[in-house]
């Protein structure tokens, strides 16, 4: 898989990151530290700790992340729930399908990263 | 500063975004990278003259990029550190927050590289510019100041060295004036004069007397009074520095040449219009003239004079203020009157050093130092030279150095002192540090804070002994710290630097040396000096509190034992009844040998002493190999008791005395009936 099958693959947008990162030697560079990226561990662990302003502060994370490597799609999901988050003090169940809608792009959107390799 | 990279600082909690930035920017500046405001203010702490600018997101863990804004107010960075916002935050009220803290630009998300670069590029260039202009413009005026102070200070030299006076009088007036004006700004604004204004008409009033070149010595030099003809030609002095003024063919328009103009002409007119050359009347004569005049009059006043003695500045004001001296616009005289003891101190100030030839060539020296374009840049290296010279002495010495610095509070110790410790180098927050909490005790760092906030600037240095614990041993050291106040006019507490010494052994020495001096060296009981020393504290701390009784016993016929059995078993006795006696009180008694077979116990009791006693008594006399121990015992209670060590132990002494006298190996108590032998049986 080259980068642009990938960007399809994931839901992302191949040309918008060409045009801002310039090479795909680059835009693959980051793409592999995507995989060593803690914040969604972080964030699954700390909504399960119900600790609710770290779990802000790392979907806002991915959320940047996404956005810098025009991940289209994770960026979606992360957005959503970084606004979900943002300024909550208590868990609530609506975070519940917002969170499932990350981790099931996130999945993805590390496959396909894998699939790079 | 050429050949090195600037550096700027990446401030975000995600390291992919530090990286991806970093990469983009890497080509042209050298990247310092933080992962919170925290660490981000500790970098700036270190590097503060060499970062160029800072990129900073606003949401991070531990301190926010809001924080960092509001503490870069506070410490003043924000002039000189440009930072730029790269929050994912795009709300217009986050960024508006931004900008009013200070910030000078915004990157949003995504990053795109040329826009990254070019920002980063651009803002950083403009700053660099705008300062390296500041920089150049400062130093001209700078430079074109002194050039103009130091002509007028030239030529007002001349006049006054022709005039056989010091040199003084010029800087004298210089300062009066320059107070005088300060003050007439604060009380009015009828003379509309701007802090620039005030320095022209300080620096002008130097001329004042330029006219006096053109009169003849034997006349300006005459020690008694004028003959109305002399003091005609003198009174030209002024149409004549006027004139010298009026007649310069270039630059006449100069503000500091017509200030010079009005300053020469009308300093001797009078406010009622009784003075000269032109009898010019109130404020027609203009405010410079006025100042410069009240100046004149007042350091003529109070300085020697080959004429006259020097008069004290409280009786020259009083007669200025009289009206002895002319007539002065009642405003200024409530200046002088205001300004009279600040005045005092400044002209004492003035030293004769600072007018005479050498000042001004050093003044010279100085001003072409300080030129050229390459004198900010200087100061930075010398800076970063200075801390290396720091860096690199704390390191070799093995001692533990540190700095403590209070906002945001950290710590930073020497790689040596960090190591010996067992803590990082740098702590952040020492008080919730848990490796910092393990070596200083929490009340401990408390104690060693309150007392350096408690020092002053006059007084800054403390010490303090602490028992810290260092690998796993608790260990005594002494902090000498130095705090470091702000140089404001109310400073305040920035932090200290100082050392931390261990003082273990020779706490150890000394404590074995005190306990050497305390103790008896056979029994290793305490001997009876230190012993009187501690019961007599005893007493004193709970007279009327506590009870206490005092046991003196002897060993009956230990003389015979020594005889009979050798010496070396008469120390053997010693020392069993010494363990003997350790065995039978508890930690808080007392057990003393006296001397010879002399021993006292001493300790508290509740209701009664007489079952404690009678069980030591007991204890004491078992027998000892072949030597039947017997022991005659004296004891005295203190209840109610407000005598002193002395009195109880001859209490105790008279009892062990009627002991020996009913036969020996018994104890019993004192009792009044005793009074009689108290202090008889030693003599």
């Amino acid at each position: 898989m080259n980068v642009r099958e990938c960007y399809a693959a994931m839901g992302g947008n191949y040309d918008e990151v060409f045009s801002r990162l310039r090479t795909d030697e680059r835009i693959t560079k980051f793409l592999f530290r995507v995989l060593e990226d803690k914040s969604f561990d972080l964030l699954t662990e700390s909504l399960a700790a119900h600790n609710m302003e770290e779990a802000f502060r790392a979907a806002h994370t991915i959320k940047g992340v996404c956005m810098n490597l025009a991940i289209t799609k994770l960026f979606e999901s992360s957005n959503k729930l970084t606004e979900t988050l943002r300024g909550r003090s208590e868990y609530g169940e609506d975070i519940e399908p917002l969170l499932a809608q990350v981790k099931e792009d996130y999945a993805l959107t590390l496959d396909c990263i894998r699939a790079l390799q | 500063m050429r050949g090195n990279k600037r550096k700027i600082l990446i401030v975000d909690d995600s390291e992919l975004n530090r990286a991806l930035l970093a990469d983009m920017l890497s080509d042209r500046f050298d990247i310092l990278e933080a992962e919170n405001g925290m660490e981000a203010m500790t970098i700036l702490h270190e590097h503060e003259l060499e970062i160029s600018l800072m990129l900073l997101d606003i949401v991070m863990p531990v301190m926010d990029g809001f924080d960092v804004l509001a503490m870069m107010n506070q410490k003043g960075l924000i002039k000189s550190i440009p930072v730029i916002m790269i929050s994912a935050e795009t709300g217009g009220s986050y960024i508006d927050r931004a900008y009013d803290l200070g910030a000078i630009d915004y990157i949003s998300r995504p990053f795109d590289e040329r826009t990254v670069i070019h920002r980063v590029t651009s803002n950083f260039m403009l700053t660099v510019k705008q300062k390296e202009m500041s920089d150049m413009l400062s130093e001209q005026i700078y430079e074109k100041e002194k050039d103009n102070s130091l002509m007028i200070e030239v030529l007002s030299h001349i006049v006054e060295f022709r005039n056989g006076e010091s040199g003084l009088h010029v800087l004298h007036v210089h300062s009066i004036t320059e107070m005088l004006l300060e003050q007439l700004m604060k009380k009015t604004d009828k003379y509309p004069l701007s802090v620039k204004d005030i320095r022209m008409i300080s620096n002008a009033s130097a001329l004042h007397d330029i006219g006096k070149i053109t009169i003849p010595s034997e006349v300006l030099n005459k020690p008694g009074r004028f003959t109305p003809e002399e003091f005609e030609i003198m009174k030209r002095h002024t149409v004549e520095g006027a004139k010298m003024l009026d007649d310069i063919p270039f630059r006449k328009n100069e503000l500091l040449v017509k200030i010079g103009y009005q300053i020469c002409r009308w300093h001797h007119e009078r406010y009622d219009g009784r003075g000269y050359p032109d009898g010019l009347k109130g404020d027609d004569i203009p405010i410079a003239a006025q100042v410069v005049s009240i100046a004149d009059v007042y350091d003529a006043l109070t300085s020697e004079r080959c004429y006259k003695k020097a008069i004290d500045p409280d009786a020259a004001i009083k007669m200025i203020l009289g009206g002895e001296c002319g007539a002065f616009n009642p405003l200024l005289l409530e200046c002088l009157t205001d300004i009279a003891e600040a005045l005092k101190k400044e002209l004492s100030l003035i030293s004769f050093g600072h007018a005479t030839e050498g000042g001004i060539r050093d003044t010279v020296k100085e001003v072409l130092k300080n030129s050229g374009p390459e004198a900010s840049a200087r100061s930075i290296k010398l800076v970063e030279r200075e801390r290396m010279k720091y860096k690199f002495l704390s390191d070799i010495s093995r001692e533990i150095i540190f700095e403590y610095i209070a906002m945001p509070e950290m710590i930073q110790l020497s790689e040596w002192g960090a190591e010996t410790l067992g803590v990082p180098i740098k702590i952040i927050n020492p008080a919730e540090n848990e490796q910092w909490i393990s070596v200083v005790a929490p009340e401990d760092y408390r104690d060693f804070l309150e007392k350096i906030k408690k020092s002053t600037p006059e007084n800054p240095v403390v010490t303090g002994k602490y028992l810290m614990n260092i690998g796993g041993e608790k260990k005594w050291n002494k902090v000498i710290a130095k705090a470091l106040w702000g140089d404001s006019e109310n400073p305040e507490f920035e932090g200290a630097i100082g050392k931390i010494v261990d003082i273990n052994d020779e706490t150890a020495a000394m404590e074995y040396l005190e306990q050497q001096a305390e103790h008896d060296s056979r029994t290793g009981l305490l001997n009876h000096n230190a012993a009187k020393k501690r019961i007599s504290q005893l007493l004193y701390e709970n007279k009327g509190k506590k009870r206490y009784a005092l046991a003196m016993f002897d060993v009956d016929n230990f003389k015979q034992a020594n005889d009979v059995y050798g010496h070396l078993f008469g120390d053997e006795v010693l020392e069993e009844i010494a363990n003997r006696i350790r065995e039978n009180i508890r930690s808080t008694d007392i057990g003393v040998r006296m001397g010879g077979d002399e021993f006292i116990i001493f300790m508290e009791y509740k209701d009664s002493a007489e079952p404690q006693i009678k069980r030591i008594f007991e204890h004491l006399t078992v027998k000892f190999r072949q030597f039947d121990v017997g022991v005659s015992m004296g004891v005295a209670c203190a209840e109610n008791f407000d005598g002193d060590y002395e009195t109880l132990f001859n209490m105790a002494d008279a009892a062990m005395y009627t002991v020996k006298r009913n036969g020996k190996n018994s104890y019993c108590f004192y009792t009044d009936e005793m009074r009689d032998c108290l202090g008889k049986t030693r003599q």
